[in-house]
């Protein structure tokens, strides 16, 4: 035989075997090849990558609350009581530098302080600083980690969200949850392994997603997240026609099974053999969604947790809830997306109203999780794609500000197993403009999340165009300091 | 990890036992010395560690580390501190690698002195191999294929009956199946050529441009919006219509290409060819109130490169962008030489609030029948800017009406190396000309040092990888895989081809007819390669690099689309003209931006799936259900996964279910028994007659959905009311709705969107 021969032949069957098993319920071929990427110590995981994870994860999976539009930092966390003498002075060009403000505001011929007007109080154990419009995620900071020293490079939302999901401002790189899925597999054979929501709350508008933002990237299409949709089915087409009663879609299968099986006996395709499999995951699912989104079967007082939103597909708390329930049936990756934050104008309002829309749900989701004993194996990340301008944007007076956006500093939270509830990281300069101390980019918060599921973000590679690719590009290192 | 050294002596033992296949340093050595290597001792110097190299023959040969036992050390150390690579770079050198390494050093680590990298060196016409099996073959790529085939003790497949054939190659050349009629045609037909008059007949449809259009644009990054932000609206349809029309009238890709490349400096230039450009066009472009514009018009210039690199040279230029190419001999300087060819476009950085960006100019109302005056070159007006609030800078928006094209800048912007690639970080040292690597081939003194002297360049006859890397992607479309698999890549990283020599073969071939598009794609579907039953299983093969049997894939999304309407008889067979929006989910766009989709009535609700609207960040989700490209940066490959959102798709979407009840009244109006209605209905959709059992079962089924819609009328009515076409009347709603859901199991079997 010759060699090359043999290279092909063994690519292809390594290649025939990922494809097989891996993923998104391939699990009767799964079954049929003895599943036999399930190692002993993750014998309910489906798929995954072996030897994988790298070293004993911290947490099983992970809740990203992402607060799209950039929320801004020095008005929720990081508080700078020095600077309200400061009120409308100009910030200085030593502190703010012209080069990186966005054209939006480059223009204006004065770059006033505008300091927060919003009320902050220390709270919890830890005397964490935290505004008033968050009252409830307030009674739980000695859960939290507070990141204050967050930073990027991207200003604009389009790239930098996309920076924060995929790595890279680049299109086309998997996401996050493309790449936990990849490596770890999923833990439920009836739900797919990532899961994204999205949620619209009273602000005006809010800056806009993209798919791209829970894609597979260069990953096979499996990977993908699948999108909770807020109207119509929860999975796209999920639900039968109307008028197709569950008895005459169950007498379709058994044909169509009986049909293709007979199909792949004249092909020996084991694609055929998937594809069987997945008619019957997708009749699962028919049945599992239905009772996973049945919100109204959680209990009074937990309903009343989450608050008024709860019951209404396409909320925020909605969304909430629905990720304990996802949590609960093993879904590794879930990502939630909640628009409105990007506040040009009347900033603190819009501040206040945002917190209204999220507050008490994200707080119910931490007390929850935490209730069930699941928020010691629960990471979850809360924060947007930058922060805002401590310069006001438009005219300042003395209630209210714009502010624009803002890359070189912002907040993030991070609560759940193996993080440091009760600390505060790293810290800002007087005017919340730069990093002082213990700068955390966007990289290494990805590292950090990959290294608390076990996964050393070095060697969770994908070859793409002849190139090893990573989450982290050739970037990031994992905080140890904000870990246990 | 502790073990691998023993686990490397035992796989060089299997591997002594082919010392009958020696190594080739090409093909065998420098792929895992690129892989494992590179990155610290390869082509980038500023990673090079130890100023070792091992890319370049000279550097590696004086090191010595091949013969005073350097290397050999490294790779059997079990030290941490000495074995390379290094146990904490996270590359992996597989076992079988290193004890090929070590085989190779043993032997004397040949190195050739002409080490050129294959896909670099111009493709030679290779003579046709000798086979022993002299019956089997229609034209010379089997005689290449079977080679193969022979030199492994393999057979061929026998040929694939006619209607599985018929079946194949209607998809792969019109994207849609055969009908009744056609296949009855194909099978009373006798005569030796008969499968050659059927090819010619697709080859001529017009349903040919239409699909060969599809990869195009997906490899273009063809969208009907921005892609950034919130993702405004643009005009390109009108430069769909040019590809559809160009495939359909076989311009020689030669043209094709330079049409597209530098339609607007050709001597002979007229409006066409100005529309032709439009390709250089289709990249994102940022509309984000604040963006920095000098920032994106790098980014559009970038995306131009690279696109050009995937699609035509096969190579990740991209990677120079920040620095040296880390495994093909492209430095950033390189990079920067390129850029210069498209960095003078008279463009904006940031796009208009919607609708088209200059450079753009005006459709005549008779597009695409332009009279003699209307088909003349227009000159497109300049950029002109306006600051809106505050501080953005915006252009002038092209209406409906209009479609963006390239023009050259009066005064040549300049070009500088960017450092990391920044738009902030030019190198202000070196002032860069346009200019080629030298690597990828001479550049000939009397082509012009513009896009058009690129584009000689490109289609140069000489050049190394314009025509393989053209035909690999052929070949890509019809057996799924193409004979280099990394149909993207044809660097150093990239995979080498399964047969060399016919891929080389086919480059010559299509220089050699004047690189007639059509005259190929007959030559690959004529092969007998093509033509062989897909049914034979090979563990030992399970991809088919070897082509011991023919092609049995997935379609394509839009073939799935296309499929259902078209059985059904709802589609719309329209060709070209604005993109249309069928169903979508509700909410589709407003759930996740401020746009609002405003669904299309009647006609326009059944157009082939080609067309589309194409929000590029929420592209259809049926589409993307089926693995099509995203279409935000160039893609030449996609991968076909299977999930259960396929199944759902199938089963419940809005187009499917209606195509079922479409199908459905057509089995009603067969003035025959159910049976007869069942079995037509089969054939049309999978292109063969059921099976007696097969019938029987679907049978049974018609009776069984048929009792229970009389008994529970509401949920016929229900059903006939899915989609937005009105049922026939004068048809039983029991009766029609028994049938659509026969129709619906047969649409959805896994044959029915199988290329058999």
């Amino acid at each position: 035989m010759d060699p090359l021969n043999e290279i092909l032949t063994q690519q292809s069957r390594r290649t025939f075997l990922e494809r097989g098993t891996l993923g998104l319920g391939a699990m009767a071929l799964g079954s049929l090849l003895n599943a036999r990427n399930v190692t002993t110590e993750h014998r309910n995981r489906i798929g995954g990558l072996q030897g994988l994870p790298h070293f004993a994860p911290k947490v099983k999976r992970v809740i990203y609350l992402f607060q799209s539009g950039g929320p801004a930092q020095m008005d929720l966390f990081d508080y700078k009581p020095h600077l309200a003498a400061r009120h409308g002075e100009e910030v200085p060009e030593s502190i703010y530098p012209a080069e990186r403000k966005t054209t939006m505001t480059a223009g204006q011929k004065s770059f006033p302080c505008a300091p927060s007007t919003l009320n902050f109080a220390r709270h919890g154990q830890s005397g964490t600083w935290v505004s008033e419009p968050q009252q409830h995620v307030a009674k739980l900071v000695d859960d939290l980690c507070v990141i204050k020293s967050m930073h990027t490079e991207a200003i604009n939302h389009d790239p930098a969200a996309t920076l924060f999901q995929t790595g890279s401002v680049i299109p086309g790189r998997p996401s996050l949850g493309a790449w936990v899925s990849y490596g770890l597999g999923s833990e439920n054979a009836n739900l797919p392994a990532f899961v994204a929501m999205t949620s619209n709350g009273r602000a005006k508008a809010g800056q806009p997603l993209y798919d791209r933002l829970w894609s597979a990237g260069f990953l096979p299409g499996r990977f993908q997240g699948v999108k909770f949709r807020g109207q119509g089915d929860p999975i796209l087409d999920l639900y039968n026609p109307a008028g197709v009663t569950r008895t005459q879609r169950r007498r379709m299968l058994d044909a169509l099974n009986q049909l293709n099986r007979e199909q792949a006996g004249r092909f020996s395709d084991p694609a055929i053999a998937t594809r069987i499999a997945q008619y019957e995951l997708a009749f699962r699912m028919q049945m599992s969604v239905p009772d996973l989104i049945d919100v109204k079967s959680e209990p009074q007082h937990i309903r009343e947790m989450y608050g008024p939103d709860v019951a209404t597909p396409g909320r925020y708390a909605y969304n909430c809830l629905l990720a304990r329930r996802l949590a609960e049936r093993g879904v590794r990756f879930i990502q939630l997306y909640h628009r409105g934050w990007d506040a040009h104008g009347n900033t603190p309002k819009q501040v206040g109203v945002q917190c209204g829309d999220t507050d008490q749900p994200t707080a119910a989701l931490l007390r929850d999780l935490k209730q069930r004993g699941m928020l010691d194996d629960t990471l979850v990340v809360w924060g947007g794609e930058f922060g805002r301008t401590i310069y006001c944007q438009g005219k300042l007076t003395k209630t209210t500000y714009g502010r624009d956006h803002h890359p070189n500093c912002f907040t993030y939270w991070l609560a759940g197993g193996g993080v440091r509830g009760g600390i505060t990281y790293g810290e800002t300069d007087d005017y919340s403009v730069n990093v002082a101390e213990n700068p955390v980019h966007v990289h290494d918060l990805q590292a950090t999340i990959l290294h608390q599921l076990g996964i050393d973000h070095e060697r969770l590679t994908y070859r793409h165009q002849g190139r090893h690719f990573r989450l982290t590009d050739v970037f990031g290192k994992v905080v140890k300091d904000v870990l246990t | 990890m502790k073990h691998w050294p023993y686990i490397g002596i035992f796989l060089l033992a299997r591997f002594s036992c082919l010392a009958a296949a020696p190594l080739d340093y090409g093909r065998d050595i420098r792929p895992i010395l690129s892989d494992a290597c590179y990155d610290c001792h390869g082509p980038d110097a500023k990673a090079r560690k130890a100023k070792l190299r091992l890319d370049d023959r000279s550097a590696a040969l004086e090191s010595g580390v091949f013969d005073d036992g350097e290397m050999h050390k490294r790779l059997t150390s079990t030290d941490p501190d000495l074995q390379m690579p290094p146990p904490d770079f996270n590359r992996v050198l597989r076992p079988a690698n290193r004890a090929k390494l070590l085989q190779w050093l043993k032997t004397g680590a040949d190195w050739p002195e002409d080490d050129r990298h294959w896909a670099f060196v111009s493709p030679k016409r290779p003579a046709l191999p000798k086979v022993k099996n002299t019956a089997w073959g229609h034209n010379p790529i089997d005689a290449f294929v079977l080679a193969r085939l022979e030199a492994t003790q393999r057979q061929p497949s026998p040929s694939a009956d006619k209607a599985t054939l018929l079946r194949r190659v209607s998809f792969d050349l019109t994207g849609l199946p055969p009908t009744i009629a056609d296949l009855d045609a194909f099978l009373k037909d006798t005569s030796t050529d008969a499968y050659e008059k059927a090819v010619d007949r697709l080859l001529a449809s017009p349903r040919y441009g239409e699909h060969m259009a599809l990869g195009w644009m997906e490899a273009s990054r063809y969208a009907d919006t921005d892609g950034y932000q919130n993702d405004r609206l643009r005009y390109m349809w009108v430069w769909r219509d040019w590809l559809i029309k160009a495939l359909n009238d076989n311009v020689p890709f030669d043209r094709f290409v330079t049409e597209q490349m530098a339609g607007d400096l050709l001597p002979d230039r007229n409006f066409f060819t100005q529309v032709a450009t439009g390709f250089n066009r289709n990249h994102r472009i940022n509309s984000e109130g604040g963006s920095i514009p000098d920032e994106w018009i790098v980014e559009y210039v970038a995306d131009r490169v690279e696109t050009m690199g995937t699609m035509f040279l096969g190579l990740t230029l991209t990677c120079s962008r920040c620095h040296d190419h880390k495994y093909d001999p492209i430095a950033q300087k390189d990079f920067y030489r390129l850029f210069a060819f498209f960095n003078n476009i008279d463009e904006a950085g940031l796009g208009p609030n919607n609708g088209n960006s200059p450079p753009f100019i005006k459709v005549p109302k008779s597009w695409p029948d332009l009279t003699e005056s209307e088909s003349e070159f227009v000159t497109p007006d300049p950029v002109k800017i306006k600051v809106v609030q505050t501080s953005v800078p915006r252009p002038q928006p092209g209406a409906p009406d209009t479609v963006m094209v390239l023009h050259e800048l009066a005064q040549p912007r300049p070009t500088y190396l960017l450092n990391r690639g920044m738009y902030d970080q030019p190198d202000k040292t070196e002032k860069l000309q346009p200019a080629t690597p030298s690597v990828l081939g001479a550049w000939d003194a009397k082509w012009p040092r513009t896009r058009l002297g690129l584009a000689q360049w490109l289609m140069d006859p000489a050049h190394p990888l314009t025509a393989r890397v053209t035909v690999n992607r052929m070949w890509q479309h019809y057996f799924g895989l193409g004979l280099v698999k990394t149909s993207e890549n044809f660097g150093v990283q990239g995979e080498h081809p399964s047969h060399p020599a016919l891929l080389d073969w086919l480059a010559t071939e299509f220089i050699r007819r004047e690189w007639n598009q059509k005259a190929m794609h007959k030559l690959i579907v004529t092969s007998a390669t093509y033509r062989q039953a897909s049914a034979v299983p090979d563990e030992r093969d399970p991809e088919n690099r070897l082509l011991a049997r023919g092609p049995r894939k997935r379609l394509t999304p839009y073939a799935i689309r296309d499929a259902a309407l078209f059985t059904s008889g709802l589609m719309n067979g329209q060709i070209g003209g604005p993109s249309v929006k069928p169903y979508m989910p509700p909410g589709i766009w407003r759930s996740i931006s401020n746009a609002s989709y405003k669904q299309d009535k009647g006609d326009k609700l059944y157009r082939r799936g080609m067309y589309t609207y194409w929000r590029r960040t929420v592209p259809p989700p049926t589409m993307m259900t089926f693995n099509a490209a995203a279409r935000e940066v160039c893609t030449v490959r996609t991968d076909l996964t299977t999930t259960p959102l396929q199944a759902l798709t199938l089963m419940n979407n809005k187009t499917f279910v209606e195509a079922a009840r479409f199908l459905a009244e057509r089995m009603l109006r067969q003035d025959a028994a159910p049976r007869e209605r069942i079995a037509w209905a089969f054939r049309t959709v999978v292109s063969r007659p059921p099976t007696a059992g097969e019938l029987k079962l679907l049978e049974a089924d018609l009776a069984f959905y048929e009792k229970d819609f009389v008994a529970q009328p509401d949920g016929a009515a229900k059903l006939l009311k899915v989609g937005e076409k009105p049922a026939d009347a004068q048809l039983s709603p029991t009766n029609l709705a028994a049938y659509a859901l026969v129709a619906n199991t047969i649409l959805n079997l896994d044959e029915a969107i199988t290329q058999n």
